[in-house]
């Protein structure tokens, strides 16, 4: 059990150093959050055309009320905690694999809900949008990546003999 | 008549969703009051390393307010001497102390031998994260709102403006949510639930 935290808070915050490194966040990170924006748009313009995305800001066309996609609202923070606890622990590089992808998307798609969400809270309640986005809504997504992770642990449980054997070699 | 074993996992999920509204609400009626140990820790902490900036940190009502020993004109700092009012912050401790319900929901949905005095650790180990989050969130606040006049204190010891903005983002990304998890994890190592996921780690670290 040490040595996994010990691991996994040494991943996590060499990944968490490189997502600060201004290359890191102008190549990598700021293109991504600016897609999560139009694909925000894109999911809400069939229901609500007043919607448009502007870089990494989305905004509606007839009040004029806008949000922009921060760090800590692109869901990378979450990704990178969920990566470092799936290195951390011992598995075969496929099952890790595997775990990283899936949670990326399970990440993703409850940090688009959040977007979304947030997007007409903050139109209808500002004081309400407040709460939801400082509290709740990180508190939920954190509960995501942890419960991505212990199904992650119950999958690796189940195939247990087949993991050791290949850890073995 | 054999009895089926308990699912630890469904069970645990159930009352995470039942409980996490409940406890995040008393916690926002509680707030001001459970902001109350590191606010005085981190007062204390601050007036003393920096006393030519910082003259006090202290809840007024649900709100925390840092005050600096400068003046205030027109929104600038400015010499306290002729200025009418003391040049300060609000600071948002919730942004910090969340971390509380969340450990709080973990916690109480895992089933555990003990419940109140591993929650009453749990507890102690976070104020301190939350402490630290709060010097962070005044220095950064700080920085920003008194640019060269924080930064270039002399005889004061000031960290690098990057460490700064750094460490503010860990203390409010990644601490808040993190910390509550890792000390669940660690609190509940022992319990069914954690117990048998758990199980092929030991048994590989002992290889």
């Amino acid at each position: 059990m040490a040595r996994f935290v010990i691991t996994f808070l040494l991943v996590l915050l060499s990944l968490f150093t490189l997502e600060m490194l201004v290359p890191v966040q102008q190549h990598v990170i700021v293109p991504f959050t600016e897609v999560l924006a139009r694909i925000a748009a894109a999911l809400i313009m069939p229901f609500d055309d007043t919607v448009r995305a502007a870089g990494k800001v989305l905004q509606f066309r007839d009040s004029g009320f806008a949000v922009s996609i921060e760090a800590g609202c692109n869901g990378v923070e979450a990704t990178i905690v969920l990566i470092a606890a799936v290195v951390a622990f011992p598995a075969t590089w496929r099952a890790r694999l595997i775990a990283i992808v899936a949670g990326f998307f399970a990440i993703q798609a409850l940090n688009m809900v959040r977007i979304i969400s947030l997007f007409y809270l903050g139109d209808w309640n500002t004081e309400v949008f407040s709460w939801v986005h400082l509290y709740l809504w990180p508190t939920l997504i954190m509960l995501d990546v942890l419960i991505v992770f212990v199904l992650y642990l119950r999958y690796l449980s189940h195939h247990e003999p087949d993991r050791d054997a290949t850890l073995a070699t | 008549m054999q009895r089926s074993q308990p699912d630890h996992l469904r069970q645990f999920l159930i009352l995470v969703f039942a409980l996490l509204l409940p406890f995040f609400g008393i916690w926002w009626v509680a707030s001001a009051l459970l902001g109350l140990p590191a606010i005085g820790f981190v007062s204390t902490l601050l007036t003393n390393w920096m006393p030519g900036v910082v003259h006090s940190l202290y809840a007024d009502g649900s709100e925390t307010l840092l005050m600096t020993q400068f003046g205030e004109q027109g929104g600038r700092p400015a010499p306290l001497a002729g200025s009418e009012y003391r040049f300060g912050f609000s600071v948002d401790t919730r942004i910090i102390s969340y971390s509380l319900p969340f450990y709080s929901t973990l916690h109480f949905a895992t089933q555990r031998t003990n419940y109140f005095n591993t929650w009453v650790w749990g507890v102690v180990i976070l104020y301190p994260l939350m402490a630290l989050g709060l010097v962070s969130l005044c220095l950064k606040d700080l920085m920003t709102g008194l640019g060269t006049r924080f930064l270039e204190q002399p005889g004061v010891f000031v960290p690098d403006a990057n460490l700064i903005a750094i460490t503010y983002q860990v203390s409010v990304l990644i601490v808040p949510t993190l910390a509550p998890v890792m000390v669940w994890l660690w609190q509940s190592r022992d319990t069914p639930l954690l117990r048998e996921l758990l199980a092929g780690l030991s048994a590989l670290e002992q290889r």
